[in-house]
């Protein structure tokens, strides 16, 4: 098993009537919320947390990319990354990932990463997302040709990243007279791509034809096994070999000494992210265009509540967070890997308004107890876990 | 070549339109025709596609109303390579020479009156007139349109109605899935064309004056989603334009008073008929 730690860096200094007052924390949630200070504060505590995250034994330090949102302070992830690249030495430093549905220039993303590539010596992952829905509300990107701009990016960076000549790029969405990649990145081919699914069976198709990670997002453990078994199939129809280090599960965690103390304190910080964090209309979510016909009738027949509808207690029933002891983190990620197959573990444990004591204890009562029962689950016969 | 079928729907009493497909370079477009008298080209705002309503209905006792859904919208087909209001200039020629109309009046509400719009602007002869209904198209900072593609369905209704109970009674019942997957294909395509610029050509504002057709410009009082300030600056802009206010109606124009939009529609059409022998409409 390889393990990740992943963070949003949310804002979780919500003002009081935040339920009743604001459809969202994303989008139209006024920026007078963010105390300058404390906003401060916020980016160095997470910082710390990410390079403590190598200390403690995870195999990638994650973060990810967000805009005009108190759900994730994170506009541009490769700040993020580079910030950290100097600070720790062994850990991947995961971008999951450079929105590139909604950049406007996909080189820059291609001439960062490889810039990243080299600030850790070789040891960036490169996730690619679409954005979420608001993020083309907050861009002016049409959503219409989100999967188009997608794809397009996509192959122009990997073309960037190997081409050893310069080139011409046209395609419909983006057109360069020359494409010529100073620097190149450290890694061969490139680094690693990781890019998230939820249910498309051509997202699936995708991944496994470019040898790419699959990452599924917070949903009902069904739903994110229907998705790993596709992408599974995907590949082994390909006539190749599926190594379960390319199914990553994410997955909320909360570990504190008993179960009991685990609920305690951490149900209000999965609230926070499922009931506040994630509140967000349906146009919000999912503009005009960004979800093809098929996955929107997919998405409306698989009758998955919204995240606010969704109690505490159905959110751990349905494996959208695992809470508790030790033993019992362990035995519920082991009976979650069981059914899904997964090999690799993102696991967000700087949870929605998450205080810094709780968050350090949770993490390290995650390493030294939970992370070696797991470690020798989800690896291939012939592959070695944490490639 | 073109072809229309035709299959029945709908009831009127000026004779039943009839629901057809036209085929055009890039697909089908799915339209209804109805009535008699010089031809109408109706081009339909973001909601309203794919049905004939009373207003088509009051306005089809005086003329021969044709009432196409737009590329994505409705029953037409995707016409996937058409990108933006340009491009649907073009597509509204090639839908009038197919009808094998000759200069028809052209009526269009909200994003069809931008359609509308563009295409007098490129074609000034090729329309017998121009009537514009709470259009979109025109981009005035001081006076932003409404962002629809933002909004719940609850909050659409609430943007698009003076008075919201008339919408309850439009569209009873909770949507099915088809409901909500059609609705979503309309705004799909709607996004397509007036996501960015936002339902507009920053250019179309120093183009109008181009237009040469009898132009009407009508705006429902309480419009909440385009500020009369557009209807007022295209009456402006366009030589000779007539302005006209329907009081006490939202954004929903023709769905929320039939009977006062097919009325102040009709007389303008009617005086461009008795003031033009030679140029007005005809087929």
């Amino acid at each position: 098993m390889k393990f990740v730690f992943f963070h949003l860096m949310p804002y979780p200094y919500l003002p009081d009537d935040f339920d009743e007052s604001y459809p969202s924390p994303s989008l139209t949630f006024p920026n007078k919320h963010f105390d300058r200070e404390l906003g401060n504060r916020l980016y160095h505590r997470y910082l710390d947390e990410l390079e403590n995250a190598e200390k403690l034994g995870f195999d990638g330090i994650a973060v990810n990319e967000h805009h005009q949102s108190a759900y994730g302070l994170m506009p541009s992830p490769n700040i993020m990354a580079a910030a950290l690249a100097r600070r720790t030495e062994r850990a991947q430093i995961m971008v999951l990932g450079n929105a590139i549905g909604i950049r406007g220039n996909p080189l820059r993303v291609a001439e960062e990463i490889a810039m990243l590539d080299h600030l850790s010596n070789g040891r960036v992952v490169s996730g690619f997302v679409r954005g979420i829905g608001w993020e083309y509300f907050a861009s002016g990107v049409n959503p219409t040709r989100s999967r188009d701009r997608f794809n397009e990016a996509h192959d122009l960076i990997i073309k960037a990243w190997t081409s050893e000549e310069p080139f011409q790029w046209i395609s419909p969405n983006y057109e360069y007279r020359y494409v010529n990649l100073w620097p190149r990145p450290v890694q061969e081919p490139h680094p690693p791509i990781y890019i998230p699914g939820a249910g498309s069976t051509e997202t699936m198709k995708f991944v496994a034809e470019h040898g790419h990670t699959y990452m599924s997002v917070y949903a009902p453990t069904p739903l994110v096994r229907r998705w790993f078994d596709g992408h599974r199939q995907a590949v082994e129809e390909l006539g190749m070999e599926h190594d379960p280090v390319k199914s990553a599960f994410s997955v909320p965690i909360y570990v504190a000494e008993t179960d009991e103390k685990a609920h305690r304190e951490g149900r209000q910080h999965i609230e926070w992210l499922f009931h506040r964090g994630l509140k967000q209309s349906f146009p919000q979510v999912y503009p005009p265009g960004y979800m093809s016909p098929g996955s929107m009738r997919g998405m409306l027949m698989s009758g998955m509540k919204p995240y606010t509808e969704t109690s505490y207690e159905e959110l751990l029933a349905g494996g959208y967070a695992v809470v508790g002891s030790p033993e019992t983190v362990t035995a519920r990620l082991t009976e979650l890997q069981a059914q899904l197959g997964f090999g690799q573990l993102i696991g967000l444990f700087s949870i929605g308004d998450i205080t810094s004591d709780e968050m350090s204890r949770s993490m390290e009562l995650f390493a030294n107890q939970v992370m070696p029962a797991l470690r020798p689950l989800g690896v291939a016969n012939r592959v070695t876990a944490a490639s | 070549m073109t072809q229309v079928t035709t299959s029945e729907a709908g009831q009127g009493v000026s004779g039943p339109p009839t629901e057809g497909f036209l085929e055009i370079a890039g697909g089908r477009v799915h339209l209804f025709r109805g009535g008699g008298g010089a031809p109408v080209l109706f081009l339909h705002a973001a909601g309203g596609a794919g049905r004939w309503h009373e207003f088509h209905e009051l306005l089809s006792r005086r003329f021969e109303v044709f009432a196409p859904d737009h590329p994505g919208f409705g029953g037409s087909d995707e016409f996937p390579e058409l990108e933006g209001v340009d491009d649907l200039v073009f597509h509204y020629l090639d839908v009038i020479e197919a009808l094998g109309l000759e200069r028809p009046h052209v009526v269009g509400a909200s994003f069809g009156g931008w359609v509308a719009a563009e295409l007098a602007v490129a074609r000034p002869d090729a329309i017998g007139s121009l009537t514009l209904l709470g259009a979109a198209g025109l981009r005035l900072p001081k006076h932003p349109a409404a962002d629809l593609f933002l909004m719940t369905p609850e909050q659409v209704v609430g943007a698009l109605f003076k008075d919201p109970a008339r919408a309850s009674a439009l569209f009873p019942g909770a949507p099915s899935v088809d409901d909500v997957l059609a609705a979503y294909r309309d705004m799909t395509a709607m996004a397509r064309f007036s996501w960015y610029p936002f339902l507009s050509n920053p250019k179309l504002e120093r183009r109008v004056h181009r237009i040469t057709a009898r132009t009407l410009v009508a705006c429902p009082s309480e419009d909440k989603v385009i500020p009369v300030a557009h209807g007022e600056r295209y009456a402006e802009l366009i030589p000779q334009a007539r302005f006209s206010q329907i009081e006490d109606c939202g954004h929903a124009m023709y769905f929320e008073r039939p009977e006062e939009f097919a009325q102040v529609v009709t007389e303008f059409l009617a005086d461009v008929e008795a003031g033009t022998q030679l140029s007005g409409a005809s087929r």
